[in-house]
């Protein structure tokens, strides 16, 4: 009898078979956790590789990409076991996402689908010249990364470029005639002419023309079609070989597009490709259609002097007209010598005789004519263009890291423009330096040495100026050295006009070095003293490759780096990493109650974690589910006066073996970070127990507020739950209608650290809950977080920071979650923002934790 | 000065290794050369003596190991740091069988095998003195 009792038991309490045993879910759980924290690691690894400090080779990149793919099928598979399979989209998602990372690794995926035929300038991806070519990429950057002015445009893409020969069936017919001249069947001229007639008389494909119409004629105005090789500016200079047409109407950019293509089988471009051994290299050509401006005044900047008899000095080259005078050198022209030093002085200037312009003609084509009598011998550029166009022309050399050649152009108002910019070919016997390199530093005073970690390697030179908050940076002057104590992520905004940035703390993995690394600004963090050595006004120049910082310009070393040294970041391995980064680093999934918060929404790897950290947690939580797995799972209840109804899951060594029962004391907590934030939490006063004096709106929007439209809720309302170790802690954490969540992990090691903040909702209309958000943004971020609030919603980070630091911060978080309670119903007028927070910190100071001066740590 | 400065040959068949190398060390004050072709660096150290040598130990022609075992043979007191991108114990415990200086395993930081050059430089200097 007792059998059968027990069998008829077994049976009825025997879980379904969607629902796991909680010791499984708890073990796939704590796995999902660790490899989360690896991924998260392996991605701050490749960020910190592409800042140059390191030098790795393509297995690196391949073996990274396959331990996170292998990490994250891992993720995928656990987190579907813990939701009985309600995830299986995610599989496709990875897919999504490492099939071309698969083939970007594999260097194949140049004729993917994924590759635009035609994209506009503003949008071309910077990492693929072989896609847009050197011309193009240059002034991609020029327009997206550093805000120069250089006239709108879209590229006709190689992909384009393929299609049409395909189209065509030109490919076979353009080897064989190839093959003729090199066996001396042919001559160049013979031979070019035949491809070249057979590209004029192809036709360009339906869906690339469609493509090129429609950008053409966003633009009422003429085009310059101009060729955009691959490695045309690079390292090579095919400079005059291809064809630029310019003054083309709209409705003539496909021939002029043709045209251009032809021009890559020249007799002149045959005969160099076959002198640099490029013949057997398949040749591809993207073409650039740029607005055309028009000019009264054209000039052309070296950022060296070609002729080497100025040293450190920029040349400018000026005429009237359009640009063909000066940038051929048909014409007589202004030489202007210019000092490299802000302001960008004259030095000297020689004014020429400049009889004749060339114009645009009505109608199309160009036309010479005399130049006005009073403007002959007069000075062609201003002393204001002239210190504009020096900027212009040293902010493309420091992002390039090679001398620059610019030319630009002066529209009728008197505006500059960047027309074109490339590395400035110099003639090769200034290339062996003189002096020796080494001996030349050793003159300068060596102000710090070997000291810090390298964020972004280079040289930079500028005037120190410190940063310690929001007014200093308005103050920030052009080609300055940014020193500061924090690396900030509200810092970003001055990071392009900084020569070089050196932060005592911070990490070579946080977001103000990935910015750093987008513009390509030489940076060095963990330099301890910094603000003290390096005072404000000084002169300094940084070399964060041998980490020393030098007393002065040293422009020997300047020189060196542009001339012998490489551009690290524009070699293939770092395109790759960069392109790999793409896909792997972005965070675009910012809030769970976002539409797109999905496994179809995930673009990156990053993504797809956080997607999974997100689900798994929240299933956790999921309360019917929750009781019935957990049951015979001790579950404590925290007994404390303040009346959370907080519920801990322990998942090892967060709880004192002395707790008794399912009842828990606040001193029984060992986890580090729940005990940080409970010390915060239950702070004297923090905790206010006086019923807050409502309004009308305020008291109206809360009665018909219903718990099924708050944002962030979770299913069951009244049930707030800790899972902790004793190192990490998830918080969810319900109180009112505002829902707060902290994910944190405090560990020995700093790298490993993490603190996520996630608050959203309130009881009151969407205004006043959006200024709460900015009420937390501003405190929050005094504290170091990076901080995104959208709406309502506020998601803070901050990461590896050391214990103490964390500490400091979860018992700021505690203290927070307490104040603002209910204070969206007090925040009446957005004028109220700024006294909670001058009200929270005079509050809270005597704790001793007043925001420290400037800015932040990094979070990413 | 210059005359005393030590000499460097750098080996290995990824360009960018050569070239990140040569103006890290430049700046250090050697004087270097850099070879991707295992064939050429050959050649070379045949005509002319190096203080101090860094090879990549896997490359298309030439093997790493043979190269080494060829420098050292033809001057044992040159230092050889022996650079992978195959980190195993197995290939490092070899190199030091054949009295490797130091081994670096890829990816490697700019401020690591400067140090290492730095301190087969004071070895070298220290031995001479």
């Amino acid at each position: 009898m007792w059998q059968v009792l027990q069998n008829l038991w077994n049976r009825i309490s025997r879980p379904k078979p969607d629902l796991l045993a909680f010791p499984e879910i708890f073990e796939h759980f704590q796995a999902l956790l660790a490899d989360d924290q690896r991924v998260m690691e392996l991605i701050a690894d490749l960020g910190e590789k592409s800042g140059g400090e390191y030098i790795f080779d393509r297995k690196y990149l391949i073996d990274t990409t396959e331990e996170i793919q292998t990490l994250l099928l891992r993720m995928v598979k656990g987190v579907n076991l813990i939701t009985a399979n309600r995830y299986p989209d995610l599989y496709q998602a990875i897919d999504r996402i490492f099939i071309p990372l698969g083939a970007e690794l594999r260097g194949r995926l140049l004729l993917s689908k994924e590759m635009p035929l035609v994209i506009p300038l503003a949008e071309a991806p910077q990492d693929r010249p072989e896609l847009i070519g050197g011309k193009a990429s240059h002034l991609a950057v020029a327009i997206q990364n550093l805000n120069l002015p250089v006239p709108g445009g879209f590229i006709i893409t190689t992909r384009s470029y393929r299609l049409f020969l395909e189209h065509n069936h030109l490919e076979e017919r353009i080897h064989a005639l190839l093959e003729s001249w090199v066996a001396g069947e042919h001559d160049e001229r013979q031979v070019s002419r035949q491809i070249q007639y057979s590209i004029l008389a192809g036709v360009v494909p339906r869906e690339v023309a469609g493509d090129i119409r429609r950008q053409a004629e966003k633009s009422g105005g003429d085009w310059a079609v101009r060729s955009s090789a691959y490695g045309e500016d690079g390292e090579l200079s095919f400079a005059g070989l291809h064809e630029s047409l310019l003054h083309v109407p709209a409705r003539g950019v496909i021939k002029a597009y043709k045209q251009v293509l032809a021009s890559l089988y020249s007799p002149e471009a045959l005969v160099y490709r076959q002198k640099m051994g490029m013949l057997g290299e398949e040749a591809a050509m993207a073409v650039l259609c740029q607005e055309m401006i028009p000019s009264r005044a054209s000039g052309v900047v070296h950022t060296l002097d070609v002729s080497g008899r100025e040293s450190d000095c920029l040349v400018m080259f000026a005429s009237w007209g359009l640009g063909r005078t000066v940038v051929e050198g048909t014409g007589p022209a202004d030489r202007y010598v210019v000092e490299r030093d802000f302001p960008h002085r004259i030095r000297s200037q020689e004014i020429a005789r400049k009889e004749k312009l060339v114009r645009a003609m009505a109608g199309g084509g160009e036309e010479e004519v005399p130049v006005p009598g009073e403007d002959q011998s007069r000075e062609t550029l201003s002393e204001a263009t002239v210190e504009a166009l020096g900027r212009w022309a040293l902010i493309l050399e420091r992002y390039f890291k090679r001398p620059q050649e610019i030319e630009c152009a002066i529209d009728q108002a008197g505006n500059g423009w960047v027309l074109q910019a490339r590395s400035l070919q110099l003639p090769k016997p200034t290339a062996p330096l003189r002096q020796d390199i080494c001996e030349t530093c050793a003159l300068y005073p060596i102000l710090i040495q070997d000291v810090g970690v390298v964020a972004h390697a280079g040289v930079g030179a500028g005037v120190v100026a410190h940063v310690s908050a929001d007014a200093d940076m308005d103050r920030f002057p052009e080609e300055a050295v940014l020193v500061t104590k924090y690396t900030a992520p509200w810092l970003a905004r001055i990071v392009p006009k900084a020569a070089a940035i050196v932060a005592e703390r911070g990490s070579a993995a946080g977001h103000l070095a990935t910015i750093a690394r987008e513009f390509r600004v030489p940076t060095l963090v963990g330099v301890e003293r910094a603000m003290e050595i390096l005072a404000a006004g000084m002169k300094v120049t940084v070399d964060t490759k041998q980490r020393t910082i030098y007393a002065g310009r040293v422009k020997e070393l300047i020189q060196y780096e542009l001339v012998q040294s490489m551009a690290f970041e524009d070699a293939p391995e770092f395109r790759l990493l960069r392109r790999i980064l793409a896909r792997i680093a972005p965070l675009h999934l910012l809030d769970p109650q976002d539409q797109n918060f999905t496994p179809g929404g995930c673009q990156s790897v990053h993504d797809v974690i956080r997607f999974i950290h997100e689900k798994a947690v929240e299933e956790l939580m999921d309360l019917p589910r929750f009781v019935k797995r957990f049951k015979g799972v001790k579950i404590f209840t925290l007994v404390s006066d303040i009346p959370l109804g907080l519920k801990i899951l322990d998942l090892g060594g967060g709880i004192a073996p002395e707790a008794q029962g399912t009842r828990l004391l606040p001193e029984h907590i060992r986890s580090w970070p729940m005990k940080a934030l409970w010390e915060g939490l239950s702070s004297p006063g923090v905790w206010s127990t006086e019923p807050v004096p409502v309004d009308f709106q305020g008291m109206m929007s809360s009665l018909s507020k219903t718990v099924a439209v708050t944002p962030g809720a979770t299913t069951v309302s009244g049930f707030n739950l800790a899972v902790i170790s004793e190192n990490y802690l998830n918080l969810h954490l319900r109180l009112g209608y505002h829902f707060n969540l902290v994910d944190a992990r405090m560990e020995t090691e700093a790298p490993r650290n993490h603190i996520y903040f996630r608050f959203v909702g309130g009881v009151t209309d969407l205004t006043r809950r959006s200024r709460r958000a900015q009420l937390l943004e501003k405190i929050l971020s005094q504290f170091h977080f990076k901080v995104d609030t959208k709406g309502d919603l506020v998601v803070a980070k901050v990461l590896h920071l050391p214990r103490e630091d964390m500490e400091q911060r979860l018992q700021l978080l505690g203290r927070l979650i307490g104040f603002t309670r209910q204070l969206d119903i007090q925040l009446r007028r957005d004028d109220d923002v700024p006294d909670f927070v001058e009200a929270f910190f005079h509050q809270n100071s005597p704790l001793g934790e007043k925001p420290p001066e400037g800015g932040s740590y990094d979070g990413k | 000065m210059t005359e005393n400065k030590l000499r460097v040959l750098v080996l290995d068949d990824e360009p960018i290794v050569c070239k990140r190398l040569k103006p890290a060390l430049e700046k250090l004050g050697f004087a270097v050369d850099t070879f991707t072709q295992s064939v050429e660096a050959m050649h070379q150290v045949q005509q002319s003596a190096y203080d101090i040598v860094i090879t990549d130990l896997k490359m298309k022609e030439v093997d790493g190991m043979r190269f080494l075992e060829e420098v050292k043979k033809r001057r044992p007191q040159t230092e050889v740091i022996v650079i992978t991108g195959f980190a195993t114990m197995e290939t490092a415990k070899q190199s030091f069988q054949k009295g490797v200086f130091d081994f670096i395993a890829k990816p490697f930081k700019l401020s690591e095998i400067q140090d290492v050059v730095t301190r087969a430089a004071a070895k070298i200097r220290g031995a001479g003195a």
